[in-house]
């Protein structure tokens, strides 16, 4: 996955608004392979953001 | 000429007058402006004034003294029933002589003293105080003063050697807390402390910058006067001061009112000091869990998003096999009636083709009996032509040397010719050509 610079909020923004586009009828099937290859990637994005997050914060309080 | 009288004559003289005249002792109300105790002879020297003459002049004043018979019995009832000794500026209500002495002139031989005037008249003064300060808006406004929630700068006004900075500072350095102490000197009692203390804080408000609040403490065993403590002018040095006043005075009685304007006003140096330790033990332990709290709150923020990253892929997971489904069966109708109409195109050529095929071996039939008859037709009229049967006919096939006769130029009579009929060949000569 490539290394993004987008921020966390963003990132569940768009993954929102492909899922509303995935549900939509006007859905294009030839796309919704990337839509979901981008989605997942974004959700993988905000998994590690999160980790990311969870091991500073533990770190810190771990201080 | 007449005969003068010396000095001492004239004063006797004097002496007598005064006296004679005012044998008895009166009862006089004064303030007290001066007041010393001599304590090689152990009398007790005051100057009585009474104020309200123009320009700061004293309306009246006179000298007095207790001598030290007296003031073994006045000075400790005094004591007892006001809490301070005789000091300058206090009102008092004297039972004292009318004197007069050759060397040193008019004085009061004081005798005895009331106590309760002069404790009705702290007390007036006090309410003045509180009045004024109140008119002034300033009673409260020390009061009124955040306390840092740290506080470990600290300028404190007392003396070096009172018990009272030995308490405080034996309390506050016990302990695990850091504070940085600065005192600042000042008299804690008698005449000059109010304007000490006003000098103290001064010296403090120069560099206000550099201290959190200010601790004015004093005390140990003595019960000595508070007066200062309830004076106008340093209460209201203490009410407009920028930071916060802590007062540790030590004393039993009614707070003062330098107690009642400071932010907190405690019993005795140890006590503030005590609290100062507290207040930093409390803001530790607040951080200690504000610390876990964020902990509390981060892991839990960190789980929730956790929990909706999660349900987006859920979400998305659903969604799109879902949509897929949807798509895979409509590509299944879709195929199914491409199925139903790829067969159904098909039957219908099947049955066309047949036709047609059937067409085209009709048509092949007719094409071949048509064949046949024209062959037929042909054959009759190729067998009309056959000599067999012009020969049945009754014709014959005239030959010369094998080949057929037609042109009867090329014999001549005596050729021999053949004659074929339908069932002989006759071998001829011919006689004779016509």
């Amino acid at each position: 996955m490539k290394k993004e610079n987008i921020r966390y909020s963003d990132a569940v923004a768009e993954i929102e608004k492909i899922l509303k586009k995935i549900n939509s009828p006007e859905a294009d099937i030839d796309t919704i392979g990337a839509d979901v290859k981008r989605a997942t990637d974004l959700i993988n994005l905000c998994k590690t953001k999160i980790r990311k997050a969870e091991a500073e914060i533990e770190k810190a309080l771990a201080d | 000429m007449p005969e003068p009288l010396t000095l001492s004559q004239l004063q006797c003289l004097i002496n007598e007058g005064i006296e004679g005249a005012h044998p008895l002792p009166y009862w006089v109300a004064a303030e007290v402006g001066e007041a010393k105790l001599h304590s090689a002879s152990g009398h007790f020297y005051m100057e009585l004034v009474e104020k309200g003459g123009d320009n700061h002049v004293p309306k009246a004043k006179v000298r007095a003294c207790i001598y030290k018979s007296e003031y073994k019995k006045v000075n400790p009832y005094f004591l007892l029933v006001t809490g301070s000794g005789i000091t300058a500026g206090m009102k008092i209500m004297a039972k004292a002589n009318v004197t007069y002495h050759e060397l040193y002139g008019l004085s009061l031989k004081v005798i005895d003293i009331e106590p309760s005037y002069t404790l009705g008249d702290m007390e007036r003064q006090r309410q003045e105080t509180i009045r004024r300060l109140e008119e002034d808006g300033i009673f409260d406004m020390n009061s009124d003063l955040e306390l840092p929630a740290v506080i470990q700068k600290i300028a404190v006004i007392s003396s070096a050697d009172a018990a009272g900075y030995q308490d405080f500072m034996q309390e506050i350095t016990a302990g695990s807390y850091n504070f940085r102490i600065t005192l600042f000197e000042a008299f804690m009692q008698g005449e000059a402390a109010e304007e000490s203390v006003i000098s103290a804080l001064e010296s403090i408000a120069v560099s206000v910058d550099e201290y959190d609040v200010v601790v004015i403490i004093r005390g140990g065993g003595s019960q000595s006067d508070l007066g200062c403590f309830n004076s106008y002018r340093l209460c209201c040095n203490v009410a407009q001061f920028p930071l916060p006043v802590l007062t540790g005075i030590g004393h039993d009685k009614d707070s003062s009112v330098a107690d009642m304007v400071a932010r907190l006003s405690l019993k005795t140096p140890t006590a503030v000091a005590v609290f100062l330790k507290e207040r930093m033990a409390d803001f530790e332990s607040e951080l200690d869990s504000a610390l876990s709290r964020l902990a509390t709150y981060t892991r839990s923020a960190i789980l929730s998003e956790r929990e909706k990253i999660r349900g987006l892929g859920i979400d998305l997971n659903f969604r799109t096999s879902g949509r897929l489904r949807a798509e895979g069966e409509m590509l299944e109708r879709i195929s199914v009636r491409l199925d139903f109409a790829y067969k159904s195109f098909l039957r219908t050529q099947s049955v066309l083709f047949e036709e047609l095929a059937n067409n085209v071996s009709l048509s092949g039939r007719l094409f071949i009996s048509n064949s046949l008859g024209h062959l037929r037709h042909k054959e009759s009229l190729i067998s009309a032509y056959d000599p067999r049967r012009i020969l049945e006919r009754g014709y014959s096939v005239v030959r010369h040397n094998g080949s057929v006769l037609k042109d009867y130029g090329e014999v001549a009579p005596g050729d021999d010719i053949e004659i074929e009929n339908k069932d002989n060949f006759i071998e001829a000569k011919i006689n004779s050509i016509r």
